[in-house]
């Protein structure tokens, strides 16, 4: 029941649907009436990625394809781009990384939308060897009528860490899920989100922690913000096997809506096997809080000027836990950029 | 510290299932299986007019269209449902009984489980000592409901489901089905097919009820399960409390419970319902038997700044899947779900609540303690939404869970879905193991390790206890420790 | 002596509830005024219908400064003429630096008043000018504002944003509510280095102790949403000697 699967057969019922518990508010099956054309090859130039400049290699998929050969693989700072250039055509994409024990990876993940209505799927597998880190910074920036899927499944050996940051616009149906198998033994997790919707957008940030053994730490925060007529969804599930003792997991997820015909929906799920565990979730959803706003007006800040510093304030606290200078300096513009703030 | 000594001699002085007796009394069964022709020996039996026969038999052919649900987290071998008797009742004349003609053995059954059915009875207690009217159902019908007279005095109707087809059809008809619609899920379908008894509430426009009312569920009949239906309806500006209690004997087959409570508030109403349930939970070693309760339950707020409130001890049943919920609807109004759901042996507990926010400046405040011990589970399931209409509305959510050994397991599965800009919801929630160190120091103090978990306990509880009513916050108590007994070695 | 804050006839509600009911204040410019009185008394709806705060309406009355009627104006207008609130309960902004968020502040009033705004390197000299002068440690102004800051420090805070944004009209709530003696001084001393013969202030407080810091011109007694009595200093003293009760029964 995948995106990848319905675009290579043409079979649409092999689309999940609502009646699918973990896609229960982000409906392809009742969305979709009919799978598009494949995009075809595109040879053109594309223009630059959003982390343009901050990593030595690039590896780039146009349409589904890669175009480039393989990266050396000795950058510790790797940009990982997948367009789509072809408007209302479909493609899939699938990518591996295996990351060497000890050793140290920035991906600057990139999907981006330069054609309308098309549809993506992108699958990637990384494995983080024994004691490596890495950082993960997603940005999607999706075209308002594309549906793109991510998926990426992430395995961790003992030691390794694994931190992500998922920025998204949204798009017509936007699915961006990460699935982490957590061995424990002292491996330690950060996965963050931020959504910043408008118009008619979707996202939904879906992630899947599994602590199969004694000694791990997740910490999860995502913040969004949705307007107009958009939907944020937001699908947490921590899992903890039985014997993972010791596991100390936390995650929070912060919404505010700014308009009466936005959506937030949330399921924060905390499943627990094990007894000697620490796990705790929080989810908040509201408006901003009207005191700060007149405290920020009592000094002379004018209303607009008020919600917009604060709500950038508030998916700040995100955006700050990225470790990459760079790549937070990317994170913060691009931010600011969607509130309609210049930075 | 009262309570913690009623705590340790509670603990002291255990059983494993106090209430697992059976009683030989003399009864009648409908053939055993489900069919048309048990829908209508059940109606017929009942002395039912034609609409009522009518409407479930309408519910009976929609049952058979729909699915049993397996979204829960629990696990069961397939339910036979020909294999049960949906009508077991003591054998005696039919028609309205004043206590003197109840069948002693009954009365011995309650006077066993410490439910008083005798008015002077508890009349010759202690002055100014709540009291409560008691509807007792044994199997699938009420066998006395008390007070009545009293009550009737300030106008409030109480008795039983069948006593209130015949006797206040106008109520039934407008109201029965109009929280909790026939084809809402399995469960509830399949109760309004077969529903047997349960007891029926009015009370009228501003007047607040002037004692505890209770209903007393006993499943004694083997094989047998149990479909009662509450309807309770609180007119504008009326108030009152009830109490629902539940036991069933020790069998080594699983019985099923499907309930469907319903609530109905008028503009100012408020309900206040409280559950200690504590049906057989199955044998602790083995799994082995014990009752499958599936129970829907809902209040719909249609009034104004109406407020419902639903607080449940939950230590019984081998499977609970029950999420009792509140619809608010009226203005500024208001619900409240208080819960403690303990499992221990092999139960498992799927249980939670919904708030559907629909109107403006609706209230809705979720407190839920579950305690997972032996091999048992629970899982908290829980929707807070608020609709575009529903401007101002407010949630808040605690749901925590304490494990207590390796091999249990805790749960916790909220939705939240907001659909406007002048909502706020937040919900918390946290998963812990029974910390060693307030162990220790217990037992340092002095108190056994059993004794010192019924008090951490107890600590951990405390929040939801507190909403209970006096005499059932007491019996709630023991009976936390009672299903917690051996959960720790 | 022409009056700065001039206010008149003054009356409120909260929730339809009246709380102001015909308040007549002037205090002129170079003067600080003391507004004390029992609790209910109206104090906190004076200080936030003057900054203009939602969920107040004024039903009858006037309240202008230097001539221009403050109660037609945006809370953010108010502020750019002049008007500063020092909250009794300073809010907490998480993931606003304490420098970013009084930079904007400045700016918008300058923007508001038709003045060029403030470049870094001047801002960054102010600001580290008068944080020393206050005993703030710099770097916790590039925290959020307020974020984990004590009662004290909080107070402290306002006092900085007051000499940063140089208000004409200063309006002190309960400033010295959970302030102990030492920080109680610093936070007067602040407040006293901003007296100058153009600003006005009106100090609201329910004990006089605040006082014995903050020398007031002249001393009004608020109670049940009316100025029952007015005098010199020496009617605080008073009032800290005798209690309320004579006013609360008179009102």
């Amino acid at each position: 029941m995948t995106l990848a699967t319905a675009l290579k057969t043409g079979d649409l019922t092999q689309l999940p649907s609502r009646r699918d518990e973990d896609w229960r508010w982000t409906d392809l099956r009742g969305l979709i009436r009919q799978v598009p054309p494949a995009s075809p090859a595109f040879d053109d130039d594309v223009a630059a990625g959003p982390f343009d400049g901050l990593a030595a290699d690039e590896i780039l998929f146009v349409n589904g394809r890669q175009r480039h050969a393989a990266a050396s693989g000795a950058g510790e700072v790797v940009a990982l781009r997948f367009v789509s250039a072809t408007e209302g055509t479909a493609h899939a994409a699938a990518y591996a990384i295996v990351v060497e024990p000890d050793t140290t990876l920035v991906l600057l993940e990139s999907h981006e939308g330069q054609a309308g209505g098309y549809f993506s799927d992108v699958t990637l597998d990384i494995a983080v060897g024994e004691g490596a880190r890495v950082e993960r910074i997603v940005l999607v920036d999706d075209d308002a009528e594309a549906i793109d899927v991510v998926t990426a499944e992430v395995d961790l050996a003992p030691g390794a860490t694994f931190n992500q940051t998922v920025l998204t616009a949204g798009a017509r149906r936007q699915r961006i899920e990460t699935r982490v198998n957590h061995p424990g033994a002292h491996a330690n997790v950060r996965l963050d989100g931020v959504y910043a919707l408008a118009a008619q957008r979707h996202a939904d940030q879906t992630t899947i922690v599994t602590h199969g053994g004694v000694d791990g730490v997740t910490s999860q925060l995502t913040k969004g913000v949705v307007d107009d007529q958009a939907r944020g969804v937001f699908q947490g599930r921590i899992v903890v096997q039985p014997g993972a003792d010791q596991t100390d997991a936390r995650m929070g997820h912060h919404a505010l809506i700014l308009s009466d015909k936005a959506e937030v929906d949330a399921k924060p799920e905390l499943l627990i096997f094990a007894d000697d565990v620490a796990c705790a979730h929080g989810n908040t959803i509201g408006a901003l809080d009207d005191e700060q706003i007149f405290y920020a007006r009592q000094r002379g800040i004018p209303e607009a000027e008020a919600r917009a510093m604060l709500t950038q304030a508030f998916l700040g606290e995100v955006v700050e836990r990225i470790e990459h200078e760079g790549a937070r300096a990317v994170a913060t513009a691009w931010v600011a950029a969607r509130l309609g703030r210049a930075e | 510290m009262a309570a913690v000594k009623q705590t340790i001699e509670t603990v002291a002085a255990l059983e494993k299932y106090e209430h697992g007796f059976t009683s030989q009394i003399d009864q009648e069964f409908a053939p055993k299986g489900l069919s048309e022709d048990i829908v209508r020996f059940i109606s017929a039996k009942k002395g039912e007019p034609q609409w009522m026969l009518d409407w479930r038999l309408d519910a009976y052919r929609r049952w058979l269209e729909l699915e049993e649900p397996t979204w829960a987290k629990v696990s069961h071998p397939p339910i036979d449902y020909q294999d049960t008797y949906y009508y077991a009742a003591p054998k005696e004349k039919t028609g309205p009984k004043s206590l003197d003609e109840v069948d002693p053995e009954i009365l011995a059954v309650y006077a066993k489980l410490g439910i008083p059915l005798k008015e002077q009875a508890v009349l010759a207690g202690v002055e100014g000592a709540p009291r409560y009217a008691v509807d007792a159902v044994f199997d699938s019908v009420s066998v006395v409901t008390t007070f009545k007279k009293e009550l009737a005095a300030v106008g409030v109707i109480f008795c039983s489901m069948s006593e209130a087809i015949r006797e206040h059809p106008e109520l039934v008809r407008q109201y029965l089905g109009s929280v909790v619609p026939t084809s809402d899920n399995y469960f509830a379908c399949l109760n309004s097919a077969v529903f047997s008894d349960g007891s029926f509430v009015y009370i009228p426009p501003g007047v607040r009820c002037p004692m505890e009312l209770s209903t007393y569920f006993r499943i004694n009949a083997k094989d047998s399960g149990q479909f009662e239906r509450t309807l309770i309806i609180a007119d504008k500006g009326a108030y009152c409390s009830y109490l629902e209690g539940c036991t069933a004997p020790m069998r080594d087959e699983n019985q099923l419970h499907a309930a469907v409570v319903e609530l109905v508030l008028l503009d100012d109403a408020e309900i206040k319902y409280s559950t200690v349930q504590n049906w057989y939970p199955g044998d602790p070693e083995t799994g082995k038997g014990g009752i499958y309760n599936f129970v829907t339950k809902r209040a719909d707020c249609r009034g104004d700044r109406s407020k419902v409130s639903w607080t449940q001890v939950e230590t019984g049943s081998a499977i609970t899947w029950k999420y009792p919920s509140c619809v608010l609807r009226g203005e500024g109004s208001s619900g409240e779900f208080y819960s403690i759901a303990v499992t221990n042996g092999h139960q498992q507990a799927d249980t939670g609540t919904k708030m559907i926010h629909l109107g403006a400046n609706t209230r809705s405040r979720i407190v839920a303690k579950g305690i997972s011990a032996g091999k048992s589970s629970s899982t908290y399931r829980g929707l807070v939404s608020a609709h575009p209409k529903a401007k101002g509305a407010r949630n808040f959510t605690q749901c925590d869970s304490l494990l207590i050994g390796k091999t249990c397991a805790a749960h916790t599965v909220p939705y939240i879905e907001a659909r406007n800009g002048h909502s706020v919801f937040e919900h918390e929630a946290t998963t812990t193991r029974l910390s060693d160190d307030q162990l220790f120091y217990c037992q340092q103090r002095g108190l056994s390790q059993e004794e010192a978990v019924a008090l951490l306990v107890n600590g951990f509880v405390k929040d939801v206890l507190q909403q209970l009513p006096m005499e059932f916050a007491v019996e709630a108590q023991k009976l936390v420790a009672i299903s917690l007994e051996g959960s720790v070695g | 002596m022409t009056s700065m804050l001039s206010i008149q006839n003054l009356h409120a509600t909260v929730a339809d509830k009246p709380i102001l009911k015909g308040v007549t204040l002037d205090v002129p410019a170079g003067q600080v005024h003391a507004i004390m009185g029992p609790n209910g008394a109206g104090k906190s709806t004076l200080s936030y219908v003057l900054s203009g705060r939602g969920g107040y309406e004024v039903t009858e009355g006037s309240a202008t400064l230097n001539g221009e009627d403050l109660l037609a104006l945006e809370p953010n207008e108010r502020a750019a003429k002049g008007v500063f609130l020092s909250f009794q309960y300073p809010l907490e902004i998480p993931g606003v630096p304490a420098l970013t968020f009084i930079r904007t502040a400045l700016n918008a009033q300058r923007r508001a008043r038709g003045e060029d705004e403030i470049a870094a390197p001047a801002f960054l000299k102010l600001a580290k000018e008068k944080a020393a002068a206050l005993k703030i440690d710099f770097d916790m102004l590039k925290r959020g504002l307020n974020v984990g800051f004590s009662g004290g420090e909080k107070k402290r805070m306002e006092i900085l944003q007051m000499a940063m944004l140089s208000p004409k009209f200063l309006i002190l709530d309960e400033t010295d509510s959970g302030l102990d003696i030492d920080a109680l001084k610093i936070v007067s001393e602040g407040v006293n280095a901003l007296r100058a013969p153009d600003r006005g202030m009106l100090v609201i407080t329910h004990y006089q102790r605040l006082l014995d810091y903050i020398k007031p011109d002249r001393v009004h007694v608020l109670a049940a949403g009316r100025i029952v009595a007015s005098g010199g200093p020496e009617l605080a003293h008073q009032l800290e000697a005798e209690g309320y009760d004579k006013y609360t029964v008179a009102a």
